[in-house]
């Protein structure tokens, strides 16, 4: 029994047992003194009638009459007139009038009155005794009556104190709750500061409490700084603060191999030339300068557009990619012509060259260096501020499916998207999830759709892009949960399944998602769903609420290609997630970078203090492996693993 | 005597209140009686032991020598005063014990005297009456209370009195004129297992003193 029960229990029970306490005392005394006033009555009326009627001679009619009197005008039972020898000289007798109270009332508290007895006498002569009873069903009617009066008098009161004891249990319950609520809150992560409740006691406990939470949430808050300045330390280059080279790669490398995305990009490079001699000509302050405003000039692009890439490569080497198509050239030209204009200032002959590329997204990293690189020493042999430009064709086999794309149209896409999602032509792929000691964690599901019928199956690479345009991730999306369950069925093996963003803006989509797992509750425990990181960005009170409806179920939920973009979420502990996987771009390459491991480091720190599962995701290299496996993560995936998976 | 008429009818109003006492069918406590007396003081003891030592004797005899025996031990233990100078109130109704003590008494003292020696010798309380009495002494009225003894219900009773010390029928006291009787007839019979303690008792003289007797033993 919850401790506020107990207490109102009690309260409940003193206020009845004084209730019956009070009522029974008074009834026991109201009685008592009914009976004896009756008894004195009795009494004093006989010894009264008993000295008129002995000054009356003996004469027997003359007493008669006066015993015929006093009856008549009093309130008797019965008055009688009982000669020396016992006998009945004369009596007047009225039945006994029952009383108006309930009859159980009168056999609780019987009034028992006896008669009262008089001597009578003419002149020396003993001539008996006179008798008299009074009625005595009216003290019941009073003690009845004053017994409700009582009850309802002492009821009212009793209502009245259970009213103010539980508005007093009220007021001390509320701070109690909150305080409960707070700690489930610390629990989850949720650093709520509560109001000050009234009563002493409870308020040094919530004032306690508060102040807990005030440093717990400095601790987090430290701690995400500390997070901060060692992604910077660990990514990014001190004078300008863009990314660093390695940092650049591996953040591009993440996007092209990403699911989602543009079928082509765009990167740019840019070189200010003769870094060495403008140092030795203008000095480094000048130099610096120059540095500054051309990466601002650059920076300008990641700030403004989401997906945007900007680097530094070297000393004089800066790169940006652009996630759409046919931008790179005219993005180019606008940055040569943004610094063609401000960067003279600092000195003459500062001179910047540029490359554009426009490439399939699919396109390997060494592709895309190899082109910009190619025109970037075009742009070199010519003065000035020079931007050359080559559009690339897709590799062969992708460059036949994106012209047949174009060709399509979306009309014919989104039918042919519909079409399979229809006829379920669809299947998972599956990339294990290994933990430290090579144990299967969990298989990743990625949706692959056989979008022509009896044509391959194609990755979501491919369908994707036009999908998220349709308005088709929610129904895609719903197909590989109910694909995945089914699989889990199977085999009991525990899966996860890619949602996109985009699904969560579709209203029903929670509610559908819910209802899948409604009708497979044993799956839907090793069932995971994963969103990317921008998710928790961009829709955050989406995932909130999709873990409220969907985690009481069993299901899980993780972050993917989570990196820096994890800080912007500002209430991460709020979330309500399981897991969360750190994007390639954060992880490859901390085998031989102590910064960027300690910045993984960091992030585990963090993330575990969350009780959040870290897993780190898009790892080919056994020795990345290696090192994570000393950060502890929990598991690695991707190829490494899959080869790792094959293998056992 | 002088004003307690008045003052007798409110006491009589109120001998009626009765109720609640216990029964007086019990024997004499000889030791209770012995021990009440010791508080007054030794000699009110030696009084009680003669007072007991007679009623014993009473009790083996007919009832008219009892009567006499009684008659003129209290007549010859009392002497009369007024309740104002013995107990420095117009009224007072004395327990035989008190009276003893005192060696004084007025005339209902007498007759309470008598009343509970006549009991406790084995007296039925039914032949015994206090009767209030109108006295003609030397050409003056007085109100005055004697006891009197029914032999049968009915019949011309027996006067014990202390203004003509030897026993006599009603019918050979013309002085004497009675205006009301009463006794503990009847009064006994009631709820209540203790009155001493009941404040009601107090309001009737005749109820107190019957309360205070049987708290000394009678």
């Amino acid at each position: 029994m919850s401790l506020m029960r107990q207490v109102w229990l009690l309260v409940l029970g003193v206020v009845l047992a004084s209730l019956l306490g009070a009522v029974a005392v008074s009834t026991v005394s109201t009685r008592q003194l009914l009976q004896t006033q009756l008894q004195i009555k009795n009494s004093d009326n006989a010894a009264a009638l008993a000295l008129a009627l002995s000054q009356q001679r003996g004469d027997a009619e003359l007493m008669q009459l006066l015993i015929s009197a006093q009856f008549d005008t009093g309130y008797y039972e019965s008055v009688a007139w009982r000669q020396p020898d016992g006998k009945l000289a004369f009596e007047r007798r009225a039945p006994a009038r029952a009383s108006q109270a309930p009859a159980w009332f009168v056999a609780l508290s019987p009034i028992t009155v006896q008669p009262g007895v008089a001597q009578l006498s003419n002149g020396w002569n003993a001539i008996g005794s006179v008798e008299v009873l009074s009625h005595s069903a009216y003290a019941h009617d009073e003690l009845w009556r004053s017994v409700t009066r009582m009850s309802a008098l002492l009821l009212g009161l009793g209502a009245l104190a259970s009213l103010g004891a539980y508005l007093a249990l009220h007021r001390i319950r509320r701070p109690l709750d909150n305080a409960v609520a707070q700690a489930r809150g610390l629990m989850e992560g949720q650093f709520a500061q509560m109001e000050l409740p009234h009563v002493p006691e409870l308020q040094r406990l919530t004032e306690a409490m508060n102040a807990m939470v005030a440093r717990v949430k400095l601790m987090f808050e430290a701690q995400g700084e500390q997070l901060q300045a060692l992604r910077l330390q660990a990514h990014c280059d001190a004078l300008t603060g863009m990314s660093m080279r390695k940092h650049f790669l591996a953040e591009l490398e993440s996007a092209l191999t990403r699911d989602e995305g543009p079928a082509r990009g765009g990167l740019v490079l840019l070189r200010l030339r003769d870094l060495a001699l403008l140092n030795q000509r203008l000095g480094r302050p000048a130099v610096d300068q120059t540095l500054l405003t051309l990466s601002r000039a650059v920076k300008a692009y990641p700030d403004r557009v989401r997906g945007c890439l900007a680097g530094r490569l070297n000393g004089s080497d800066f790169a940006l990619w652009l996630p759409a198509p046919d931008v790179a050239a005219e993005t180019a030209q606008a940055l040569a012509d943004a610094l063609r204009l401000s960067l003279p200032a600092f000195g003459p002959g500062i001179q910047v060259s540029l490359g554009a590329v426009d490439l399939p997204r699919e396109s390997l990293l060494g592709q895309w260096f190899a082109e910009a690189d190619k025109v970037l020493a075009r742009a070199e042999t010519q003065a000035g501020f020079v931007v050359e430009f080559h559009r690339g064709a897709a590799p062969a086999e992708a460059g036949k499916a994106s012209s047949s794309t174009g060709a399509q149209g979306e009309q014919a896409w989104r039918a042919q998207i519909l079409d399979a999602l229809k006829e379920r032509r669809a299947r998972l792929s599956q990339f294990p999830l290994l933990d430290r000691e090579g144990r299967l964690l969990h298989l990743e599901c990625p949706l692959q759709l056989q979008l022509e019928a009896d044509g391959s199956f194609e990755p979501a690479t491919r369908w994707l892009p036009l999908a998220v345009r349709s308005r088709l991730t929610a129904e895609v999306d719903l197909l590989a949960v109910s694909l995945a369950l089914e699989a889990i069925n199977r085999d009991g093996q525990a899966r996860c399944v890619n949602i996109a963003p985009a699904s969560l803006l579709d209203g029903g989509f929670v509610a559908r998602v819910r209802e899948q797992v409604f009708q497979a509750p044993q799956a839907a425990r090793k069932l995971g769903l994963e969103l990317a990181e921008t998710a928790a960005v961009q829709h955050f009170d989406l995932l909130l609420e999709m873990g409220r409806q969907l985690r009481p179920l069993g299901v899980k939920l993780g972050l993917e290609h989570a990196g820096a973009g994890l800080a912007q979420v500002d209430r991460l502990y709020q979330a309500g997630l399981d897991y969360v996987k750190l994007d390639a771009s954060v992880v490859s390459g901390v085998s031989g970078d102590a910064a960027r491991a300690a910045f993984v480091r960091g992030m585990l720190v963090m993330l575990r203090s969350l009780a959040l599962k870290v897993y780190a995701e898009g790892l080919r290299d056994g020795m990345d492996v290696q090192a994570l496996w000393d950060c502890e993560v929990d598991g690695v995936t991707g190829p490494w693993a899959t080869a790792q998976g094959g293998k056992a | 005597m002088r004003s307690w008429l008045a003052g007798s009818v409110l006491a009589l109003a109120l001998i009626g209140a009765q109720a609640l006492w216990p029964e007086l069918a019990q024997a004499l406590d000889r030791n209770k009686v012995m021990e009440s007396a010791a508080r007054f003081g030794p000699r009110t003891a030696g009084e009680a032991e003669q007072l007991l030592q007679m009623i014993d004797r009473a009790a083996t005899v007919e009832e008219l020598p009892r009567l006499s025996l009684v008659n003129n031990f209290v007549n010859k233990h009392l002497v009369f005063r007024d309740d104002s100078e013995v107990w420095g109130r117009i009224d007072y109704w004395a327990t035989p014990l008190e009276s003893l003590d005192k060696g004084r008494g007025d005339c209902e003292d007498y007759a309470i005297a008598k009343y509970f020696s006549l009991l406790n010798a084995g007296t039925p309380v039914a032949k015994l009456r206090m009767v209030y009495v109108r006295a003609q002494l030397g050409g003056r009225s007085l109100a005055h209370m004697v006891l009197a003894y029914y032999a049968e219900p009915g019949a011309e009773p027996l006067i014990l009195d202390n203004l003509v010390p030897e026993l006599r029928p009603a019918s050979q006291r013309p002085d004497l004129q009675p205006v009301f009787s009463f006794n503990g007839e009847g009064l006994w019979q009631g709820v209540g297992a203790t009155s001493a303690g009941d404040p009601l008792a107090r309001l009737s003289l005749w109820r107190d003193l019957l309360s205070k007797a049987r708290a000394e033993g009678f």
